[in-house]
């Protein structure tokens, strides 16, 4: 038999959604690139959070506040003790990322739908457009061990300078500088290309197949140890554009080969890359 | 709103469908779109083809279209640039996600421009010596 993940409660297959769709102790969240997928339709019972318009802040770019959080939470009917289950487009980029945002509020208790939106809609699994209504909960959010997961430009700074691992996950394009293609959008674009040096690329389509399901561990392993060298041990920071695909990434590492280490440098390519001052290497 | 204009963009006709490659490509959107603009007189006709999976861009290209086909090349230019803020669509979809969307607006105005010029040029060859 092939390898377990490391943490294999955090994966749930589209079976047990299913035997858990009335389950009031789990609340199934799809969280989606395309803000508009959830109307046409979604898991019954599943409530959207969004990665934007919910989980960032809308003035400063950080996270919402705790208060904040807890308001989401209770207004999708989950208490601190609830077991979300998260599900979404793109392979569950946004899934991963909405799961990296629930730890650093310290939810205790997350979990991904194996395969995401699309897998369960090839399986012809139920859906629904009905927007279900939770009774409001009391939540109190317990904090999360925000060090341990996220890391911020000076942090990342040094972890270059230190010559420890760093994972860009964006295209190889993206990696070498080449491609830049923001000209009309000065609020997107980042004013320098490249990668963060010693960055190794490593896109984060690499960890999920055709079907979206995650990569066995000895296909992980072969990737991230094999060909890239990294060791459980290591400190290891992964970044991107945002921060949602390597939220994927980190979700890997962590969760699937058990890295206790793995932090996500949410800032990414958008902030690095005009950062004034910041040092920038080219090419492959 | 958009939802309802993503259900009803008409597929693209067969003899263009076959000419989805790079060139018809809006590559300012993240997923895949293909834009065809043509002229029949004067009026402008748009074929447009986005994946079911982006109901958000393909609402907002069925939108362009619905509005736009057989409108003059003077009236596409004129629609505003900034169309996609116009309809508030920055605060519902947030910064990051609209930006495909402008993008479709001014590759629709471009590839006009071009066909239209390309109307309006003399048949090449036979020119006098």
């Amino acid at each position: 038999m092939a390898e377990a993940y490391a943490h294999p409660e955090v994966i749930v297959s589209a079976d047990w959604v299913v035997a858990h769709l009335n389950d009031p102790k789990v609340r199934i969240v799809e969280s989606d690139e395309d803000i508009l997928l959830y109307d046409l339709a979604h898991i019954p019972g599943a409530v959207r959070i969004d990665w934007q318009g919910d989980l960032q802040d809308q003035l400063v770019r950080d996270y919402i506040n705790p208060e904040k959080f807890a308001a989401l939470c209770s207004r999708s009917g989950i208490t601190p003790d609830t077991t979300v289950v998260f599900y979404g487009d793109k392979s569950n980029w946004w899934a991963c990322y909405a799961f990296w945002a629930f730890k650093l509020f310290g939810h205790a208790d997350c979990r991904v739908l194996n395969g995401g939106r699309k897998l369960w809609l090839d399986q012809g699994r139920p859906t629904s457009t009905e927007v279900p209504k939770y009774p409001a909960t009391q939540y109190s959010v317990k904090g999360g061990d925000v060090a341990r997961i996220r890391i911020f430009r000076d942090g990342v700074l040094a972890h270059s300078n230190s010559g420890l691992p760093l994972l860009d996950v964006r295209s190889p394009k993206e990696f070498t500088g080449e491609k830049l293609h923001m000209e009309d959008y000065p609020q997107e674009g980042a004013l320098r290309g490249g990668h963060i040096p010693g960055a190794k690329n490593v896109p984060w389509s690499r960890a999920v197949n055709e079907d979206g399901t995650f990569k066995s561990v000895a296909e992980l392993k072969s990737i991230f140890e094999t060909e890239i060298g990294l060791k459980p041990s290591d400190n290891v920071v992964a970044y991107c554009r945002i921060g949602e695909r390597s939220s994927l990434t980190w979700f890997v590492l962590t969760y699937l080969l058990g890295y206790p280490q793995v932090r996500n440098y949410d800032g990414s390519w958008t902030e690095w890359g005009n950062l004034v001052g910041a040092p920038i290497a080219k090419g492959a | 709103m958009l939802l309802d204009f993503a259900r009803r963009l008409p597929p693209l006709p067969e003899r263009l469908a076959a000419h989805k490659d790079a060139s018809h490509r809006v590559e300012e959107c993240q997923s895949p779109v293909y834009l065809f603009v043509e002229f029949i007189g004067d009026q402008i006709a748009l074929y447009a083809d986005a994946p079911i999976e982006a109901p958000t861009v393909r609402g907002f290209v069925a939108l362009l279209l619905e509005g736009l086909n057989g409108a003059t090349l003077e009236d596409v230019l004129k629609v505003p640039n900034d169309l996609v803020e116009r309809c508030g669509l920055t605060e519902i979809l947030g910064m990051l996600r609209v930006r495909g969307l402008g993008g479709v607006l001014r590759r629709v105005k471009s590839e006009a421009t071009r066909a239209a010029m390309a109307r309006s040029e003399p048949p090449a060859g036979g020119a006098p010596a």
